[in-house]
Formats: structure tokens, C-alpha cells, sequence
């Protein structure tokens, strides 16, 4: 017994003394597997910082992260409405675009504008103030939200081009037996309700939750899932859900690396993107609580390269947020190497921008209303 | 009945061979179902591991690509050492004192020690989403003494919260079990109190002990909502960091190679020493099962 | 040697309870930081919302038909355990527990996989092992008594270990068959290892989540979820609210049970 413990103690006493080294550090709060290995040794090689990442599964819990101050991070990744929330609160400090030298030569995407002008709207119609979100925040990837749909039943493709939402929610109407899934995120599913109900999903009411509350009970879910919902439209377990068309390209380019051509996997399983439909975007912002501010304009500074950014996305499969990344990764539609091949040709299909659509990103609705929602989709679950 | 003779039955006598072979069979049965259903989920972990192709519902081939993968995943293994270190940590510290407290609280009388136990289950029944938020708030008190207390401390002393519990629990019982005369008997024939402690009251409950390790191990290597909110400094654990991959991106079946290497380094762990343990004492012809298990 | 543990749990149980009592009669909303606070009542009608009801109820159901299965099933395996010519039982007590060390959550997803209609094990094996139980009750209660059973044959085996096996014999002396021997003999004094084994499974299982929720596929709520839901969206009131009232009733019920127990042993 004394054996194990001291040998316990000598083993943690070693690992803790060989992990303290003098070179400072950038501390990162991100999603899991949301970066490249690759980056993290060029940017720790280049600057001598080193990168420590925490990671967290939702923006709900990067809030709650930075609030506590347990950890003085430097850098998060939140969303679109989470930085609302932040700034909202003082929580970020502003970035000083003279340690930015970089975003000189980068152009965000059209969606990415679109998305930070909205976000600007909002709080203007909110609370009369305007704000300029890009003096806190520079992107890091965006995307749209789908419709994954299971290519395998007949008409099913046909039917969602034609009629949209009308399809994933009519459940009387169409493919009555068909198997639905919904994120487990109450204000996502009330948000998809309200697009295909024709509305900004980021309008509240009670009248309109009760009239949300119809719809999705109509809709008749059999699954309330996350990552699950991908996987089971992917292996003929479900037939639509809602979810981020970086989810669909996940499984897609694990299909096209292993062998598939594109043809084969979309007759199995594709993405419909309707013409109303939700965005997000992940923005890099420093936390007031930031003790490596410079350090942290650094790695920022460092990503707005469009090299840096474009290797980040080969692991990561959301879009990135810079016209010259996107271009390079689209060049890569002539490349011999297959797996650049298909990466491309997957952004030119999902994330093609010509196309007109509407895009809204989620905002922070008031907690109250947060908390209707929650309590509503509860009830439709329950039954 | 066509046979109208009387036959051994009906003088009483009943033939349980045949009752006793199909119990004997039907038993075997049960115990094999029972263990496959504690396992089937990590036999089929283990074919995720070795199949080549990324997809959940589909075998395509034999690869061990996966497991050559492992030590590339940066993320992930940093994970893997930080629960194997907070673990282990955690598991001797609480072995060690969930033991004593229990003995102390033995001591006590009965109505005060059934109010303890009372609160001892607090831990276990509280949802771990609570606790680690009430915890977290207690040592956010404590940092206005030491800034960066969040960590590598916080999260043993989080873990050493939850699992304690679990070996008072299993100590408890066996406590009772002893002879109450036993400590006073040593201690009558001259040993002093914590030699007597040791040489008596510890090995009548080492069973207990063992299990309570046990479970204070499996709490602590598998603990997600407590340790999410008491850890810092980028001190993740395995937990953590599969739930934040969910929520963006897909595992990658290194973490199910991962996952497989654990138990099948433990099950050969334990058969070596099973073999170890039968050659020894082929020698000195000892039949004592559990003697050896707390040295 | 209680006293530190003593005030250990004093510190870290009772100030969080009053912490979570006061938190759940307060409006401290989103920010930890105790601001301009007023208490009120407004919180408690979340208590009558008909999912908060319903997810107790199945938290109840499922964590009581867990524990009655677990205690069959993990009763008879610690009984073979315990028969077993096998010397080193150590061994077989660490091979019942080992799958509970890989994470909860690649085990709880990969029986929701093999569970549902196409899977790896029906495309390695052809057929379907479970049918299609995936999103039912069925799944969740599998997936429970599976993931929990082995405290139970942990604790119902350190209880068996000490029985003398002479005992029994003399049982068998007294005349008494083989049944009622294990009802007179032997189930009574394992009976501790049963009471500690269902707390250890019961508790866990009222208060987890994450099982239901990949199990049922999202559509059987235990309160669990709820309460995990209320604390990330930052609405601690309600989350806080919840946690104390089950705690309560849990503890209370203990308590009573431990009244009406003449012995006062039995339980704890």
C-alpha cells in the first residue's frame, strides 16, 4: 500500500515539475478537435508561445467558463450569439487592429458580412446601440444549417427541393412515416419552426410559441439528438434532421476518403439547404479575464493568414470565413491529390454562395424567453 | 398417468438429476447472458477499433490504423494522461481515507453516525451537474488566497469528494461485521491503538477496502459534469474532451482503440497475476484468497 | 478520526446545499455573482410544469426497475462469484467492473447503435440482436441495468465473502433444502451488501442523464436531464430548485425508512 502511494506520488510529482517550462503561455478555450495539430506546432514554432487549449461542448459552457474566471483564458471561440451576449455583458475587450497586420490582406466571405451586419441589426433594434462586432471578434469558421436528409427513400429529394420546410415538418402531409430527428437545442428547433412558419426565428412571443408549439408537435420527432442524428441518417436509422452542414461534410469526407466518389454518397445520404435558413459563424474574441493579450493578437494575427487558414480547415470541415482561403481551397478542384479534390468540390456544392438565400444567425433571446422555449420543447418531448 | 403402477414419486421420492442437470445448464446460460450484457458494448467498442472504415454501422475490413493513430492524436492523449493521473491520485487518497473516516465514523453512536451516513450519500445522490457547480464555488472562495488554484488540485480534491463516499459506503458493512471486541482484545494484549488498527481492524476489512477501491476508481476515470466544472488551466480529462469533440466534430475511432487497449491491457494485467499468484503458491500450498490483495 | 471527515462534508456539503436552497428562493439569474438579489416564491410553479412531473416519475420508475433487475441479476452473479472454484476472486470482482472504466458515453452510443435497425453487428452477424429497441423504454432500462449492475455485485459480494460456508452445512444438517436454506441462511446476512449495492445503484440512476437521453434518442425525459439542461442555460433558480427538492426527498425518505427500521441497521 505505501508502495503504491509513494510510487502515485513520485509519478504525479515528475509529470507536474516536466509540464512547467518559462515560456509563456496562450491559454484557448475551444470546441474539441476544432483545430489543426498542425497549426498549433507552426503557431507555438513561429511566436516560441506556448498554446494550452481547454475545450468545452457548447457555447453555453464557454460562458459559463469565462463568468467563473476559475481559468483566466486568453482567447475563446464562442458563436455569433454568444459574443452578442459577451459584449453585451463587457465581457471582451476590443482588438487593436495595429497588432492585426494581417487582416489587410484577407477579405471576409459575403455570408460572413452578412451575418455580422445582422448581428448589428439586432442589437440596434433591441437596445437602440450600435455595435461593430468585428471590433471584438474576427471569424473563424462559419456555416449554414441543412436539412440531412436519407437519400435512400424514393421522392424524398424531389419532395424537399420543391416544397422546403413545408416536407420536414408536414409530417400528415408528406412521407407520413418517414423518421425525423431534431437537434436536442430547444432554440434551434424553435428557430427552424419559425422559418418554415415563414418567420425572423429570432421574434418571441407567447402567442407564437404556442403556434411553434403545434408545428413540432406536428412534426412528430422520434429523435432528440446531436451528433447521433448525422450518423443515423448516414446508416439508413433516420430519414431527415436539422442540422450544421458541417456535420453532413464530416461524413462526407470520411466517405470520399475512404473510396466513395461523391455520387455514391449523396445517393445515399445528401444535404438540402433551404432558401431560408439559419448560419452561424465561430469568431476568435479575447476575454476581459485575458492575462497574454498580446499573445493572443498573435494567434489571431497568425490565422488571418489565408495559408494558416486554409490548413486549419483541412482537418476542421466547417467553411472558412476568407475569400482568399476559400479561392485556394476551390483551386484545388484541378489538383491530381484526391483528397483535395473532393474537399474542394464539396465547398463549391455546400458552401457555393451565388445561390439566394436568406441567412439568419440565432441571437440571445431574453433568459425568460430562453427559458419558455426550454420548457416548451420539454413538454413536446414528454408528450 | 397411463402407467397405473406406483412409481418412486408417488412414494415421496423425487428425482432431482435431471432438475439438478438442467439448473446446472440453465445457470451456465444465465451467467454467460449476464456477462455479455456487461460487455457487449465494449465488445462492440473493440470491433469500432479494429474496423478500417470510419463508419459507425458498417464493417469493411480488419485495420489496426486506428491504434497506430493514437499517439498523433495530441488532444487526445494529452486527455488520456490527465485522467490517468487525476485517477490514480484521486483513487489511493481516497482509499486511504474514505477507510479511516469510516472506522472514525464507526466509533460514533449509532444516531449520530446515521445522520453522518445521511450525508455521506449527498454526494452520490446529487446530480453531478450540482455538485460540481456548488464545488466550483467553493474553491472560487479559496482563490482570492491562491490565484491559480483551478486545476490540477481542484479537480483531485473535486474527485476525492465523490469517490470517498463510495468507500465509506462499501467499508461500512464490513465494520459492522467485525467483532466490536477485537480492537479492545489487541489492544488489551498491548498493541497500541494504530498498530492495533492495522494489524486487526484492516485486515478483517480488506474486502471492503477493495471494493470501495474499485469504485472510487471507476467514478473517477469516467467522471464528466464534476470534473468539467472544478478543473482549469487546460487540465481536460478524457470526459471533457469526448463530450467538446461531439459537439462540433466526429471521434475519431482512436479514442475506441483507446478504449479497447484499456481493458485488454487490464484483463491480461490481471491474468498474468492470476498466474504469477498460482505459482506462488503452488509453493507454499496457501489457500488464502485474499491476503494479498492490500499488500 | 471522523472529525476531519466530519467537517469535510460540513464544508463541502452543507454550505453548497444552503448555497443551492438560497439560489433556488433568490432571482440570481446568469451571473454568479450575488448582485441585487430578492427571494421569492416564483420559481416553484416550475415544480407543477407537466415535464418537470413526468421526468421525475420516469426517474423514479426507471431508477426502482433498476434496481429491483440489478439486484436479481447482480445477486446471482455475485452468488456464482462466491461459489466459484476460482481462487483469486479479486480477479473476477475487477472483470465485472472493468467495462464501467471506459467512458460512459462510447459505451451508452454504442449500444444506442447496435440497438437500432442497421448496425455493425447486424451487417458483421446478419441479424438484428436486439430487434429494434432503439428510443424505447426497453433500450433505457437495458442500458441502465447493464451500465449499473456491477456496483450491486460488488457490494452483494463483500457482504457474501465473510458467510461461512459451515454455516450453510449446518443448514443443511437442520434439514432445511437448498432454497430455503439460501431464504433463512444466507439472504439474511448478505442482506447489508443488498441495501448498500441498491443505494449505489439507485441514486446514480435517478440523478443521471446522460443514458435516457442516447438511449430513448432524446424522447424520455428523467429530471436529470432537466436539471443538466436549467444549470447550462445559466437559469441556476430552477436547476437549483430541482436539485434540493429531489434531494430532500431522497434523504427524507431514507430517514423515515430508517425510523421505522427497529433494528436502525439494516439501512446504514
Amino acid at each position: 500500500m505505501k508502495r503504491i502511494i509513494l510510487a502515485t506520488l513520485l509519478l504525479s510529482l515528475t509529470i507536474v515539475l516536466t509540464a512547467c517550462n518559462s515560456r509563456p503561455k496562450l491559454r484557448l478555450l475551444n470546441w474539441g478537435e476544432y483545430i489543426n495539430d498542425e497549426v498549433v506546432e507552426k503557431f507555438e514554432a513561429e511566436t516560441g508561445i506556448d498554446l494550452i487549449i481547454s475545450v468545452a461542448d457548447s457555447n453555453e459552457l464557454f460562458y459559463q467558463k469565462i463568468n467563473s474566471k476559475t481559468t483566466a483564458f486568453d482567447l475563446v471561440i464562442p458563436s455569433d450569439y454568444m459574443i452578442e451576449k459577451m459584449v453585451q455583458e463587457n465581457m471582451l475587450i476590443e482588438l487593436d487592429y495595429s497588432k492585426l497586420p494581417n487582416r489587410g490582406t484577407v477579405t471576409y466571405m459575403d455570408g460572413v458580412n452578412q451575418i455580422f451586419d445582422s448581428m448589428t441589426q439586432t442589437t440596434l433594434a433591441r437596445s437602440n446601440k450600435t455595435v461593430d462586432y468585428t471590433d471584438f471578434a474576427v471569424p473563424y469558421f462559419w456555416g449554414t444549417f441543412g436539412i440531412v436528409y436519407n437519400n435512400r427513400v424514393e421522392g424524398l429529394e424531389e419532395a424537399l427541393n420543391e416544397h422546403g420546410w413545408d416536407v420536414y415538418f408536414e409530417a400528415d402531409t408528406y412521407f407520413p412515416t418517414a423518421r425525423r430527428g431534431m437537434y436536442d437545442v430547444p432554440q434551434f428547433a424553435y428557430a427552424a419552426a419559425m422559418m418554415y412558419m415563414g418567420n425572423n426565428p429570432n421574434d418571441y412571443s407567447s402567442t407564437l410559441l404556442g403556434e411553434v408549439e403545434t408545428v413540432i408537435e406536428n412534426a412528430d420527432f422520434i429523435e432528440w439528438g446531436d451528433d447521433t442524428l448525422k450518423r443515423n441518417v448516414e446508416s439508413d436509422n433516420l430519414d431527415m434532421a436539422f442540422v450544421y452542414t458541417g456535420d453532413y461534410l464530416d461524413r462526407l469526407y470520411i466517405q470520399l476518403d475512404e473510396g466513395k466518389t461523391l455520387a455514391e454518397v449523396q445517393a445515399d445520404f445528401d444535404l438540402y439547404i433551404p432558401d431560408t435558413t439559419m448560419v452561424f459563424i465561430d469568431c476568435m474574441v479575447i476575454p476581459n479575464t485575458a492575462t497574454n493579450i498580446d499573445g493572443a493578437h498573435q494567434f489571431i494575427n497568425f490565422l488571418l493568414n489565408p495559408v494558416n487558414a486554409a490548413l486549419n480547415a483541412e482537418v476542421v470541415g466547417y467553411a472558412v470565413a476568407y475569400q482568399e482561403a476559400f479561392d485556394q481551397i476551390i483551386s484545388y478542384l484541378d489538383s491530381a491529390d484526391v483528397t483535395k479534390h473532393n474537399w474542394a468540390t464539396a465547398n463549391s456544392i455546400y458552401y457555393n454562395m451565388e445561390a439566394e438565400r436568406t441567412f439568419y444567425p440565432l441571437t440571445t433571446l431574453h433568459p425568460d424567453d430562453i427559458d419558455a422555449i426550454n420548457t416548451m420543447v420539454q413538454n413536446v418531448i414528454t408528450g | 398417468m397411463e402407467n397405473q403402477k406406483a412409481t418412486l414419486k408417488d412414494y415421496g421420492y423425487r428425482d432431482f438429476t435431471t432438475l439438478n442437470k438442467i439448473y446446472k445448464i440453465l445457470k451456465k446460460v444465465f451467467v454467460v447472458a449476464i456477462v455479455l450484457g456487461l460487455y457487449i458494448s465494449i465488445i462492440v467498442i473493440a470491433i469500432q477499433s479494429i474496423n478500417e472504415s470510419r463508419n459507425l454501422s458498417i464493417f469493411t475490413r480488419v485495420s489496426f490504423q486506428w491504434y497506430a493513430n493514437i499517439l498523433q492524436e495530441q488532444e487526445l492523449m494529452q486527455a488520456i494522461r490527465n485522467t490517468f493521473l487525476v485517477s490514480s491520485i484521486a483513487t489511493v487518497l481516497a482509499t486511504f481515507l474514505g477507510t479511516f473516516f469510516a472506522i472514525g465514523l464507526y466509533a460514533l453512536s449509532k444516531k449520530v453516525r446515521v445522520l453522518w451516513m445521511l450525508l455521506n450519500n449527498v454526494p452520490i445522490l446529487n446530480a453531478d451537474i450540482v455538485t460540481g457547480f456548488s464545488l466550483m464555488l467553493m474553491f472560487r472562495l479559496l482563490m482570492v488566497v491562491f490565484p491559480n488554484i483551478f486545476g490540477l488540485f481542484t479537480l483531485v480534491m473535486a474527485h476525492l469528494f465523490f469517490t470517498i463516499p463510495y468507500v465509506i459506503l462499501s467499508v461500512m458493512p464490513k465494520l459492522k461485521e467485525t467483532d466490536p471486541n477485537l480492537m479492545d482484545a489487541a489492544m488489551d494484549l498491548g498493541v497500541r491503538p494504530y498498530k492495533a488498527l492495522i494489524k486487526v481492524v484492516i485486515p478483517a476489512i480488506k474486502a471492503g477496502i477493495f471494493s470501495g477501491m474499485l469504485l472510487a476508481l471507476t467514478m473517477s476515470i469516467d467522471d464528466f459534469a464534476i470534473s468539467y466544472f472544478t478543473t482549469g488551466a487546460g487540465f481536460d480529462n478524457l470526459s471533457i474532451w469526448i463530450y467538446a469533440v461531439i459537439g462540433r466534430r466526429n471521434l475519431t475511432p482512436s479514442v475506441y482503440a483507446f478504449s479497447t487497449l484499456l481493458t485488454i491491457f487490464t484483463l491480461v494485467g490481471l491474468l498474468t497475476y492470476q498466474f504469477l499468484q498460482k505459482q506462488k503458491k503452488g509453493k507454499k500450498n496457501e489457500k488464502n484468497n485474499f491476503s494479498d490483495i492490500a499488500s | 478520526m471522523a472529525v476531519p471527515y466530519k467537517i469535510w462534508l460540513s464544508i463541502l456539503v452543507f454550505i453548497p446545499i444552503l448555497a443551492m436552497l438560497f439560489i433556488s428562493f433568490s432571482n440570481l439569474s446568469s451571473s454568479i455573482s450575488v448582485g441585487e438579489l430578492t427571494l421569492s416564491l416564483a420559481h416553484f410553479k416550475l415544480l407543477w410544469e407537466s415535464s418537470t412531473v413526468i421526468a421525475f416519475r420516469n426517474s423514479l420508475i426507471f431508477a426502482v426497475a433498476t434496481t429491483l433487475i440489478s439486484f436479481v441479476l447482480g445477486y446471482f452473479i455475485a452468488y456464482e462469484i462466491k461459489l466459484s472454484k476460482f481462487k483469486n476472486k479479486f480477479i473476477l470482482l475487477t472483470f465485472v467492473i472493468l467495462p464501467m472504466w471506459s467512458n460512459l458515453i462510447l459505451r451508452t452510443e454504442s449500444l444506442a447503435n447496435i440497438m437500432s435497425e442497421n448496425n455493425i453487428l447486424k451487417n458483421i452477424l446478419g441479424f438484428n440482436l436486439f430487434g429494434n429497441i432503439s428510443g424505447t423504454w426497453m433500450a433505457v432500462l437495458f442500458g441502465l441495468v447493464f451500465t449499473y449492475m456491477p456496483f450491486m455485485i460488488l457490494s452483494v459480494y463483500t457482504a457474501l465473502e465473510k458467510i461461512d460456508f459451515a454455516l450453510e452445512e449446518a443448514a443443511l444438517d437442520l434439514g432445511l433444502r437448498p432454497i430455503k436454506k439460501f431464504w433463512k441462511v444466507v439472504f439474511p446476512l448478505s442482506f447489508k451488501g443488498v441495501v448498500t449495492g441498491a443505494i449505489m445503484v439507485f441514486l446514480p440512476t435517478l440523478a443521471g442523464f446522460a443514458i435516457p437521453k442516447i438511449l430513448s434518442r432524446g424522447r424520455i425525459v428523467f429530471i436529470g436531464n432537466i436539471i443538466e439542461q436549467k444549470f447550462i442555460y445559466t437559469n441556476y433558480n430552477h436547476g437549483a430548485l430541482l436539485a434540493v427538492v429531489i434531494l430532500f426527498f431522497i434523504l427524507g425518505s431514507i430517514l423515515l425508512i430508517t425510523k421505522f427500521d427497529k433494528e436502525g441497521e439494516t439501512l446504514l
